[in-house]
C-alpha cells in the first residue's frame, strides 16, 4: 500500500515536496500519476520525491516518475529524489534510473538544486584576507573549484582563476601591505555568470602608478616598467564582460561580471 | 616568504556539504604557503573538513544558511573558529554530548560524535559555545609538530 | 557535486565471489552515498569478499570510515571479508586515530590482501 503526502515548500513558487511512503508498484500507479497531474496542473515545475518511506519501487513505478521527469524537465525544472533507502537507491542503480534522476541525501540540498537551477538564485562567498601575494594562489584555486563544482566548464573555471590572480595580485601590489591591511572578496555565482568585488585600502604611495595602470594602454608606446601588471589588467578587460574600478586615497574597489561562455 | 604570523583569512561560504572540499583544500594549501609541513595540512584539512560537515549538518537552519569559518594562522600554531545558526541551547548541549567518546559500535549510524572525536584527537582544545549573536561557535587550536 | 572519486573494479584470478575494487581521489560526505551504492550493488550481485586498493586514495574523513565499517560488517554478514591494501600515512593515521584499525582488515600489500582470501 502506497501514501503520497504533498507539501508546499514556504518562499518557493515552483517547488515542492511528495512525501510518498509504503509501496511504489502496479497498484499505486494510478495515485502516483493523479499526484504528478495535479502539480502539473498548478505548475509546479520542481518536485522533490522524499523517499524516506518508500519499502518498494517497481519498474512501472519508476516508469511513471520517468514520464513526470521527462515533463518537468521540458519545463526548465526537474524531478529530484531524496532520503532514499540504500537498497531502493541500489535497486535504481541496477535500473540505470541513477544516470537520470539526481538524488540527494536530504531535502535542503535538493531544495538548494531547486533554487540553484530554477530561481538561478546567487550563492555567495565571502573572503577576507591580508594583503600577502602568498595567499594569492589557494584563493584563485578555491574560486575555481567552486566555478567548477556549480557546473562551469574547465575552460571558463580557468578564466575565472586568472582574472581573480590577477585582480588580487593588483590589490596586494597596489594597496598598502601588511597583516592589517585586509583584501575583501566577495564572488557572486548563478548559473548564468560570476561576479567578483574586490576592495582593499589604497597606498597613497601608489596611487599614480595605479592610476596610470588604468588609463588606456597605446601599443608599445604603453610599456612602462610597471607593464607587468598593466598586462594584468588589460588580460582582465579581455576576460570579462564587466569591470569597472573605483579608485581613490582610502580604497580601492573592482567590480568584475564574468558571463558563462560554455 | 614575506609573510608575517599571526595573520586570519575569514571566510563566509553557503551551508552546502558541496563546498567544504574546496574550503578544505584552501585551508590545506593555505598552510603549505605558510610554511606548514605537508603533514600538518592534511590533518588540519580533516579538522576544517569535520566541523564543517558538523555545522552545515546539523547547525544549518533557516532559509539560506551560511557558515563562517576563521582560520587563525600563528608560527607555532593554527585556529579555526567555525560558527553556524544552530545557536541554540539544545543544540549546544547535543555538541557536547557528542564530544564524548564516540561508540565505534554505532559508526555505521555516520553520527556526529565520530567526526568530532577524530578532531579531538587531532587538536589541543576544542571548545563550543553560544556566541553573541547566538551562533553556535565551534573553536579548534592545533599545534605545530615540526618546530 | 560530489568530491572527486572513481572505483575501478578488476575480477580476482580464481575467485569467482571475489572483487578488487581501486579506490581513486578522496572519500568525504560529498560521495560516500554513491561509493555505499556501488559497493553495495556488488554484494547484491552475489560478491563475498572485496579487497580494496588505496594506493591512489589521498583522502578520507569520518564519514569515509563510517562506511568502511560498514563494508567490513556486511561482507561478515555474508560470511566473507573486506580487506585493504596500500593505505597511504595520512589516511592510516586517521584510522588508527579512531581506534579502527582492529575492525578493519588491514595489509601493507596488495598481494597479500589477495593471498588472506579463502
Amino acid at each position: 500500500m502506497m501514501n503520497v503526502e504533498i507539501k508546499e515548500v514556504p518562499a518557493t513558487q515552483n517547488a515542492v515536496i511528495l512525501r510518498f511512503s509504503g509501496e511504489l508498484n502496479s497498484e499505486s500507479i494510478g495515485e502516483i500519476c493523479s499526484s504528478f497531474e495535479k502539480l502539473e496542473s498548478e505548475e509546479k515545475k520542481f518536485a522533490i520525491a522524499d523517499m524516506t518511506g518508500v519499502s518498494l519501487i517497481s519498474s512501472a513505478a519508476l516508469g511513471e516518475f520517468m514520464g513526470a521527469r521527462k515533463r518537468f524537465v521540458e519545463k526548465g525544472g526537474d524531478l529530484v529524489f531524496a532520503k532514499m533507502k540504500m537498497d531502493i537507491r541500489t535497486k535504481l542503480n541496477l535500473m540505470g534510473a541513477t544516470k537520470i534522476f539526481r538524488v540527494f541525501s536530504d531535502i535542503r540540498s535538493a531544495l538548494n538544486a531547486y533554487k540553484w537551477q530554477v530561481e538561478r538564485n546567487p550563492e555567495v562567498l565571502h573572503l577576507k584576507f591580508p594583503s600577502y601575494l602568498e595567499v594569492v594562489p589557494p584563493l584563485r584555486q578555491l574560486i575555481s573549484r567552486i566555478a567548477k563544482l556549480k557546473g562551469y566548464s574547465n575552460k571558463d573555471s580557468f578564466r575565472i582563476e586568472t582574472i581573480v590572480d590577477e585582480v588580487c595580485n593588483n590589490a596586494v601590489e597596489h594597496g598598502k601591505q601588511g597583516v592589517d591591511q585586509k583584501i575583501d572578496l566577495k564572488m557572486s555565482i548563478d548559473p548564468q555568470k560570476i561576479e567578483l568585488d574586490v576592495v582593499n585600502m589604497s597606498d597613497p604611495e601608489k596611487m599614480d602608478s595605479l592610476k596610470a595602470l588604468l588609463k588606456p594602454r597605446n601599443g608599445a608606446q604603453g610599456e612602462t616598467s610597471d607593464s607587468k601588471r598593466g598586462r594584468g589588467l588589460a588580460l582582465i578587460k579581455m576576460l570579462t564582460d564587466e569591470l569597472t574600478v573605483d579608485c581613490s586615497e582610502k580604497g580601492t574597489s573592482v567590480h568584475i561580471k564574468k558571463v558563462r561562455e560554455e | 616568504m614575506n609573510l608575517n604570523f599571526p595573520y586570519n583569512v575569514e571566510l563566509r561560504f553557503p551551508g552546502d556539504l558541496e563546498y567544504i572540499p574546496a574550503i578544505r583544500k584552501f585551508v590545506s594549501e593555505l598552510l603549505q604557503v605558510s610554511g606548514f609541513s605537508q603533514k600538518f595540512a592534511y590533518r588540519s584539512e580533516i579538522i576544517v573538513d569535520e566541523i564543517c560537515n558538523n555545522a552545515v549538518s546539523y547547525g544549518c537552519t533557516g532559509e539560506n544558511p551560511e557558515i563562517e569559518l576563521i582560520c587563525s594562522l600563528f608560527s607555532d600554531r593554527i585556529e579555526f573558529t567555525i560558527k553556524d545558526q544552530g545557536g541554540d541551547k539544545i543544540n549546544v548541549e547535543k555538541l557536547h554530548a557528542a564530544l564524548k567518546t564516540a561508540d565505534l559500535n554505532k559508526v555505521e549510524e555516520i553520527n556526529r560524535g565520530l567526526g568530532l572525536e577524530i578532531v579531538r584527537m587531532l587538536s589541543e582544545s576544542l571548545d563550543v559555545a553560544i556566541d553573541k549573536n547566538n551562533l553556535t561557535s565551534v573553536h579548534v587550536v592545533r599545534k605545530r609538530e615540526d618546530i | 557535486m560530489e568530491s572527486q572519486i572513481d572505483l575501478v573494479y578488476e575480477d580476482i584470478r580464481g575467485k569467482v565471489n571475489a572483487k578488487l575494487i581501486r579506490f581513486i581521489g578522496d572519500l568525504d560526505a560529498t560521495n560516500v552515498e554513491t561509493v555505499l551504492e556501488k559497493v553495495c550493488s556488488l554484494f547484491n550481485e552475489g560478491i563475498r569478499d572485496l579487497v580494496a586498493d588505496f594506493k591512489k586514495l589521498r583522502y578520507v574523513n569520518s564519514t569515509g570510515l563510517g562506511i568502511l565499517l560498514h563494508f567490513s560488517k556486511s561482507a561478515k554478514e555474508k560470511g566473507g571479508s573486506f580487506k585493504i591494501a596500500n593505505i597511504n600515512e595520512n589516511v592510516y593515521e586517521i584510522i588508527e586515530i579512531i581506534g579502527a584499525t582492529s575492525l578493519l582488515e588491514i595489509y601493507d600489500e596488495l598481494d597479500e590482501a589477495i593471498a588472506a582470501l579463502e
